[in-house]
């Protein structure tokens, strides 16, 4: 919003266009309207077609704060005279105001109509939506789909993608300590009490990462999986009957099977120790590969510091080779352990969750890496 | 703070004039204000929601108070203008006002001495009142004082304390007490303490006197009073005023709230009746009456009515019930009438439909028969057993005979195999004891093998008795299609495939189901669709008719359809069957609509087969699993014979089927008679062509067709060679109704049903009658029930299926009605573990109430509602037939049988049920019959030894095969035996004769009625299980004990003659004689059967009022008239009476009882009155008869319970012990059905 255009750009036209016939073509294919009002009514998931519209705003608004205290810090970088009086961002400060602010009452009393206004809303939701029961338990009939509650369906979504004893129980771990971790990894003292993306590229992008990708499998969870955890598009109908094919196979034996395999006569991949060592070298050349994704990433600062003026590949080109001084500097006061730290938990999680998920998903490879006591 | 951000308001430059800073500046109090408003607003809002919205029955308790107080004056303004079965009307009544008048003027004689006492009363008490408190004062203070003496020290201070006692009681108090006179003049009187108490206690006493002495004096107006109001109660219609308003004053101070039933113990807390409110109020609210002023009944109308059966909730006390145990539906919510009535997706008891209101009955009555008021749900038990549901879906208590059959089998089986071990082991043990080492060891052998044989002979002996107990099971078991064995013999081939393709379409609402064309409908019509339906056809009926039993029934000739249309309608055939005429069915719907038989059917077989339906071609032997032939007889040296008492297998011994397993039973008819009906049916279709069968012959075909016969579960119903044991292809549906949501595979209409989308268009619901379109979800037990029945193969829509996978139920012939009844019934049927009702609540019923329900069984399964008329109201077939509609053949229906069992003696029930002929008693008394009522005769002496003797297991040594042993009671035909000896040359066409039919033409007790009761054949368990019913409905005691009657004097038995003649009671005017020239006429039984057949109480109600006990006998009612304490004949009697003071009735009654056969030919003979003569009177009651006293008038009949056999009756023998009869049951059953049979001692 930094710069307002009078017309849109042709390229964003035709974005727009095109997502609007997407949406009509979706419209139009969906037809199944009663399954889709069968979802998003039920009161338990309230909370969830609650989120599809809070996340995005709210996402948006921490963004649009955060350009507004970026652009102010640029401002004031750029003129130190402006900065010893120029520290209010949103009613930048004039002559004859009050420097700061007290939190009492200009604050508590914003905090105080929010509170009422959250009372309001938590009183008509409970008025009309009543707490949804179920059927008693019967233990001859498992309901179908069987879903946690929604704050644990990502948790549940994990499961179509890992083993339980990992999905379950190491990965969750994994986060905990991950989150629990991260505030001591940081070596970045700047951002602190104030919403900004130009100080904290990176941690925002692997913050915001994780919880999209969270959400994300909230939604799957809700709106996609039906009986048999079988993978409905919005508005096709939850059939109890559905039969699908889904035959998945481990890497190594897609490896040894595939025409390459089978050409380079990989075979032994299949079997014994072989699979064993195919799937260690995989996960090992994975963590590597990773590890440097990583490291590549952490030295991109923001698009926008390359020239304007040059065409958009040859800035991309410049963005991905040449490391931003900032991000340097940051770097430089990381210590050995908190690098490695931080790497551990971003490839296991942020990385290892999305790259498996496209695998099953698209590929349909079961494991990548299978020994007898775990499978990855 | 903003939201809009001022982007571009970093400058520099300072503004023009100084702007306060927002942040500080702005006021928030607007936006405050309306948030704190609409924080008001909510918090009322949650406020009004607590308090109303989630008490939506508030606003409907005030709304019924309003109408229903409305309703209420509208009552009582209707009494006061006196409509009829008002309070106005019944006070204006001449015996209320008698009673009124009575009342007042008891009332009114005792209101002097009432008033009086009055007075004086209201006297003492203002006296007693003044003085009370004075002197309850000073008897405060003395006790106070008492009480320190009690606890002072010294001696010192106790004296003083007694002397102010002393002085207390002398202290004279003023007191201000009414005079005595009753003038209100108040005296004032100085009184001390003894003065004061003396003065109370005597007030005291007086004021106790006069109470009582009121109270006597008011007793007899109270008395006479209470005997008014409680005329004016009995005869208004509804309430009296004053209970109105009782009810108008107790609305007025309504107490809105939560109507709850809680009961702990069964975990049952219903809370209908906070908007039901209606539902036990006194008076009987209707949806009209509870209509708002000036509408039509709206839905709360609807709710607020009584409950339509207030006998039901007497039976079922709500207090105890509540009301979901039967209804269904959340008894506990009350916010919303869907929750209420469970109607929410995840409630696991929805409140029934309406239609299927009777579904919950079920529930706790599933092993009922016959459910007095739910006549849906026992429709659709009729229509599960009788339509064949039954053959292909098992359910518990349904198909009895067959399961109980296959158990024995196994126990057979498994006995038969453990005889066989330990043989083996015998034998081992005895070989081995030649080998043992010392003489201990080898004696130890032997007593092994010793014992082990012994242990083999009583297994030989269970083996027995469970021989016998299959024996009758096999007879009982049937089918319920047609032997198709049989059908080479008894089809025209052609006609088979014909008929296979669509059974509804040659005869519309036969059992037989549709089986194909259904896809065709559902899956658009295809040709190779039609083509393997065809194939599948041709295979099935090759299969069938290379299956049958190959012979030729021997050739009848035609007879005459007149005489047969008669014999047909008028026999009873009709009940059953029933015959197209001038296009409308007639007849009843249980059997086969026989109007096109002749187009498919051998005349012959059908001679045969009306002749005796039960007469098997060949026996068939379960243990060989074949049928057997003449060869297997003749190669074990034995006759072809195979009936009843000839069911053992030649080869094995084992019990064989000799029976067809069809209900229909034997009319005793001639064989010109059978050729007449046969003649006739043949008579009403012509023969059409078929086209060519002659695939049929093609012994490639048998395989698939047997195939395919198993597929479809054709042998569920019908009797096919090698397949008799096939096991059934449906589901088993004894708790269908609680299947869970899920396990209904609704395929690929589950979207449809959930919609609520009609399942044929995938379109809304059109409604019938306004054509409006509406969605009506039936995703529910009861939609994927009641379209499963409407159309079986409606879930394979759209399903790409292998024939053989496709859903296998064919479509049975079904109405709207019928789908309803049986919905109901399989909805209701929940099991126990998905019932409502707490298991602890569930009916159990009584022996007596289980001997009912045992009874329906039988009676459903024969159909004998279709002759009979056995429950109050209800009407059988016949009576519905156009042909009884007239006065005259009203006369000639059946009895009704409501009160079947006190009126007859169940030993004789039980025979005559055996033999409806009664053959063995042709116009004279059974030898040994009479001797009954004064002593064990020597019949019963025999069968007494003949039942010792069935105990210790010897009498069910198998039946002497021989040419006599058929000779069952002896035909009337006079034939002696037909069976075939070794010497008959023609074997088959000697098998295929009909054989003799023994009563022939006979009526056992009504010889004068055209319809005949036929001869069923009920094994000796079903006569036990229906002489119980009978005995149970008329809640006659058991075990039976005979009254016995005194015998007449001379004196009395010459009266007694005379009254039987007299021109008043020409009683052998109607009652058979035994004469042919006057039985032609004679609409009533024979006298003679009366000492057997009835019984001498029921008999003396009978006579003296028919018309109560069976309404619409042609019997005259009023034929006695009340003296005194005794009954006298009200016609003219004979002089000779005048003498005599005892009851007419009872004299006739016992007179009748030892009618003799001479004696009644005597009467017969000397047709005027009054020739009292010194003829001998009959030996059998000269013996024992001891002279009654004369001239003593008796008020009651004379018999009084004691035993008339010193056996006791054949009945308490066969009483079982459990539910189940036991193979010793059924062999001490065998004995008293075989003495009841066989009269040859």
């Amino acid at each position: 919003m930094e710069e307002r255009k009078p017309r849109l750009s042709p390229v964003k036209l035709a974005l727009i266009v095109a997502g609007v016939i997407a949406l009509g073509l979706y419209i139009w294919w969906v037809q199944d309207w009663h399954q889709i009002w069968t979802i998003t009514s039920a009161p338990d998931n309230v909370p969830i077609v609650a989120m599809l519209f809070l996340v995005p705003f709210f996402t948006w608004y921490g963004i649009k704060q955060a350009r507004d205290n970026d652009r102010l810090v640029n401002q004031l970088e750029s003129d130190p005279q402006l900065a010893k009086t120029h520290h209010r961002k949103v009613e930048p400060w004039r002559p004859g105001w009050a420097r700061e602010l007290h939190v009492w009452p200009y604050l508590v009393r914003i905090e105080f109509l929010a509170a009422v206004i959250v009372t309001v809303i938590l009183f008509i939701w409970s008025i009309t939506l009543n707490a949804p029961l179920e059927e008693p338990a019967n233990p001859n009939l498992t309901m179908n789909p069987s879903k946690a509650p929604w704050y644990f369906l990502g948790l549940q979504e994990m499961l179509v993608y890992f083993d339980p004893w990992i999905a379950g129980v190491v990965m969750p771990s994994i986060i905990m300590v991950g989150l629990m971790a991260f505030p001591y990894v940081d070596s970045n003292p700047l951002g602190n009490g104030y919403y900004t993306i130009k100080q904290r590229k990176f941690a925002l992008l692997m913050y915001g990462w994780g919880w999209l990708m969270w959400i994300l499998l909230i939604v799957i969870g809700t709106f996609i999986r039906g009986p048999g955890w079988v993978w409905f598009w919005p508005g096709q109908t939850w059939d109890h009957n559905v039969v699908v094919f889904d035959r998945n196979i481990d890497l190594h034996d897609w490896v040894a099977t595939s025409w390459l395999g089978r050409t380079l006569g990989l075979g032994f991949l299949s079997g014994g120790i072989g699979k064993f060592i195919f799937g260690a070298i995989v996960v090992g050349a994975f963590y590597l590969l990773g590890a440097l994704f990583f490291h590549w990433l952490m030295m991109r600062g923001g698009f926008d510091r390359i020239d304007r003026k040059l065409p958009w590949w040859q800035r991309l080109k410049l963005w991905a080779t040449t490391p931003d001084e900032f991000e340097r500097k940051l770097l430089a006061r990381t210590s050995l352990l908190q690098y490695l730290t931080f790497q551990f938990f971003a490839i296991s999680i942020l990385l290892a969750l999305p790259i498996k998920l496209i695998l099953r998903l698209a590929l349909n490879i079961k494991y990548v890496w299978v020994t007898p006591w775990f499978n990855i | 703070m903003a939201d809009a951000p001022e982007t571009d308001a970093i400058v520099k430059k300072e503004p023009d004039k100084p702007v306060r800073d927002p942040i500080v500046s702005r006021s928030t109090s607007g936006i405050l204000f309306v948030c704190a408003m609409l924080l008001t607003g909510t918090l009322a809002w949650a406020l009004y929601d607590e308090a109303y919205g989630q008490r939506a029955w508030k606003g409907m308790q005030q709304e019924f108070v309003k109408r229903y107080n409305r309703y209420l004056r509208r009552q009582l303004s209707r009494s006061r203008q006196g409509g009829p079965g008002t309070e106005k009307e019944v006070k204006e009544s001449e015996e209320y006002k008698a009673l009124d008048t009575e009342a007042k003027e008891a009332a009114q004689s005792v209101e002097g001495r009432r008033k009086e006492i009055d007075n004086q009363l209201a006297i003492i008490q203002s006296r007693l009142d003044a003085i009370t408190d004075p002197y309850q004062n000073a008897r405060g203070y003395i006790t106070v004082l008492n009480y320190k003496i009690e606890t002072a020290g010294k001696d010192s201070a106790k004296n003083s304390l007694r002397q102010e006692v002393a002085k207390e009681r002398e202290q004279q108090s003023t007191i201000e007490i009414p005079a005595e006179d009753g003038s209100k003049r108040v005296q004032s009187v100085k009184m001390n303490y003894t003065q004061m108490e003396a003065l109370y206690t005597e007030l005291k006493d007086k004021k106790g006197a006069l109470l009582t002495e009121k109270a006597e004096l008011l007793k007899k107006p109270t008395e006479l009073a209470k005997k008014r109001d409680d005329y004016l109660k009995e005869n208004v219609t509804g309430l009296t005023d004053d209970q109105i308003r009782s009810l108008i004053r107790r609305n007025e101070n309504f107490d809105y709230s939560l109507r709850q039933i809680s009961v702990l113990q069964y975990d049952i807390v219903d809370r209908c009746e906070t908007c039901h409110l209606g539902v036990r109020e006194p008076v009987t609210l209707t949806p009209t009456a509870m209509a708002a002023q000036r509408k039509k009944p709206d839905a709360l109308a609807h709710a607020s009515v009584s409950h339509p059966s207030k006998e039901l909730l007497q039976i079922h006390n709500p207090e105890r019930f509540g009301c979901s145990s039967c209804h269904g539906g959340n008894g506990r919510a009350t916010t919303s009438v869907e929750k209420g009535h469970g109607r929410h997706k995840f409630w696991l008891h929805p409140l029934w439909a309406r239609e299927n209101m009777e579904a919950g009955c079920q529930q706790c009555h599933s092993q009922d028969r016959v459910l007095q008021f739910a006549p849906t749900l026992t429709e659709g038990k009729d229509l599960f057993q009788n339509r064949g549901c039954v053959g292909c879906h098992r359910y518990e208590g349904f198909d009895r005979e067959t399961d109980a059959l296959s158990n024995a089998r196994q126990t057979i089986k498994q006995l038969e195999e453990e005889i066989s071990n330990n043989e083996r082991e015998s034998r081992l043990a005895r070989d081995e004891s030649g080998n043992a080492e010392d003489d201990t060891a080898a004696q130890k052998l032997l007593a092994r093998a010793e014992s082990l044989r012994v242990t083999n002979s009583l297994i030989a002996a269970r083996i027995e008795q469970l021989n016998t107990t299959s024996k009758y099971l096999m007879q009982d078991q049937k089918k319920v299609g047609p032997n198709l064995k049989d059908v080479r013999l008894k089809l025209r081939k052609e006609w088979i495939p014909e008929w296979l393709r669509d059974p509804q379409n040659f005869r519309p609402g036969t059992k037989m189901p549709t089986f194909w064309r259904i896809d065709g409908r559902l899956n658009q019509q295809d040709d190779q669709q039609d083509t393997r339906e065809d194939e599948e056809r041709k295979a099935i009926a090759a299969f069938i008719w290379q299956e049958s039993f190959d012979g030729r029934v021997p050739e009848r000739q035609k007879g005459n359809a007149v005489h047969g249309k008669e014999l047909f309608e008028t026999r009873g055939c009709m009940a059953c069957h029933s015959i197209d005429e001038g296009g409308q069915r007639i007849g009843g719907d249980f059997a086969a609509n026989l109007t096109r038989v002749g187009e498919k059917a051998s005349y012959d077989y059908i001679v045969r087969w009306i002749y005796n339906p039960r007469e098997r071609w060949a026996p068939y032997c379960p243990k060989e699993k074949r049928d057997l032939t003449r060869e297997d007889y003749e190669r074990n040296g034995k006759p072809f014979v195979f009936d009843q008492d000839h069911s053992k297998c030649p080869n094995d011994g084992a019990e064989i089927q000799v029976q067809n397993m069809t209900v229909m039973p034997n009319f005793r008819l001639s064989e010109k008679d059978t050729e007449d009906i046969a003649t006739y049916l043949f008579s009403l279709s012509n023969q059409s062509s078929w086209p060519d069968a002659s695939f049929m012959d093609d012994p490639k075909l048998k395989d698939t067709g047997r195939a395919l016969v198993r597929q479809y579960g054709c042998a569920n119903c019908h009797e096919i060679k090698g397949l008799e044991d096939e096991q059934r292809i449906g589901k088993e549906l004894s708790a269908e109704g609680s299947t869970p949501i899920e396990r209904f595979d609704f395929a690929l209409l589950t979207k449809p049903a959930e919609e609520g989308l009609d399942p044929e268009t995938f379109k809304p619901f059109k409604d019938p009658q306004t054509g409006k379109e509406q969605e009506r979800p039936w995703y529910n037990a009861h939609g994927f029930i009641s379209n499963k029945i409407k159309e079986p193969k409606i879930y394979d829509k759209g399903k790409e299926k292998e024939a053989k996978d496709q859903l296998r139920m064919p479509k049975p012939f079904m109405t709207e009605e019928w789908n309803r009844a049986l919905t109901t019934f399989l909805i209701g049927s929940v099991g126990v573990e998905g019932a409502n009702v707490p298991q602890s609540l569930f009916y159990h019923a009584t022996d007596r109430q289980r001997d009912i329900q045992d009874g329906w069984w039988v009676i459903k399964k024969y159909n004998c509602m279709g002759c009979h008329s056995i429950q109050v109201g209800q009407n059988s077939v016949l009576m519905g037939l156009p042909l009884y509609q007239s006065s005259e053949w009203r006369d000639q229906l059946p009895p009704r049988l409501t009160s079947e069992g006190a009126r007859v003696d169940p030993d004789w029930l039980l025979r005559f049920l055996h033999d409806p002929s009664l053959s063995d008693e042709s116009g004279r008394a059974a030898p040994g019959r009479s001797d009954k009522t004064v002593g064990p005769g020597p019949q019963n002496a025999a069968t007494n030894n003949q039942y010792a003797a069935s105990q210790s297991g010897t009498s069910s040594s198998p039946p002497v095969a021989g040419p006599g042993a058929r000779q069952n009671g002896g035909g009337a035909q006079g034939s002696g035996s037909t069976a075939s000896g070794p010497a008959a040359s023609n074997a088959n066409a000697d098998h295929a004769r009909l054989k003799p039919q023994p009563g022939q033409d006979r009526n056992g007790v009504r010889p004068y009625l055209k319809a005949r009761m036929p001869t069923f054949s009920f094994s000796p368990q079903e006569l036990r299980t229906l002489v119980r019913f009978f005995m149970a409905v008329s809640a006659q005691q058991d075990p039976y004990i005979p009254e016995k009657l005194e015998p007449l004097t001379e004196q009395e038995r010459n009266l007694a003659r005379q009254l039987f003649t007299s021109r008043g009671a020409p009683c052998l005017k109607c009652h058979i004689t035994g004469d042919p020239e006057h039985d032609k006429t004679a609409l009533a039984p024979n006298f003679l059967l009366a000492s057997e057949r009835l019984k001498p109480g029921w008999t003396f109600r009978w006579i003296l009022d028919p018309q109560q006990i069976s309404p619409g006998t042609g019997m005259p009612s009023g034929l006695f008239k009340k003296d005194g304490e005794r009954w006298v004949f009200s016609g003219e009697t004979p002089p000779a009476f005048n003498e005599f003071h005892g009851d007419h009735a009872d004299l006739l009654v016992r007179y009748m009882f030892e009618l003799t056969a001479d004696e009644q030919r005597r009467l017969a003979s000397t047709s005027p009155p009054a020739t009292s003569g010194g003829s001998p009177a009959p030996k059998e009651t000269n013996g024992a008869a001891a002279p009654a006293p004369q001239g003593v008038s008796r008020a009651a009949p004379r018999w009084r319970g004691r035993t008339r056999r010193n056996g006791g009756s054949a009945l308490s023998y066969i009483r079982p012990s459990g539910r189940a009869p036991t193979a010793q049951d059924m062999n001490v059953v065998a004995v008293a059905h075989r003495r009841a049979v066989n009269f040859s001692p």
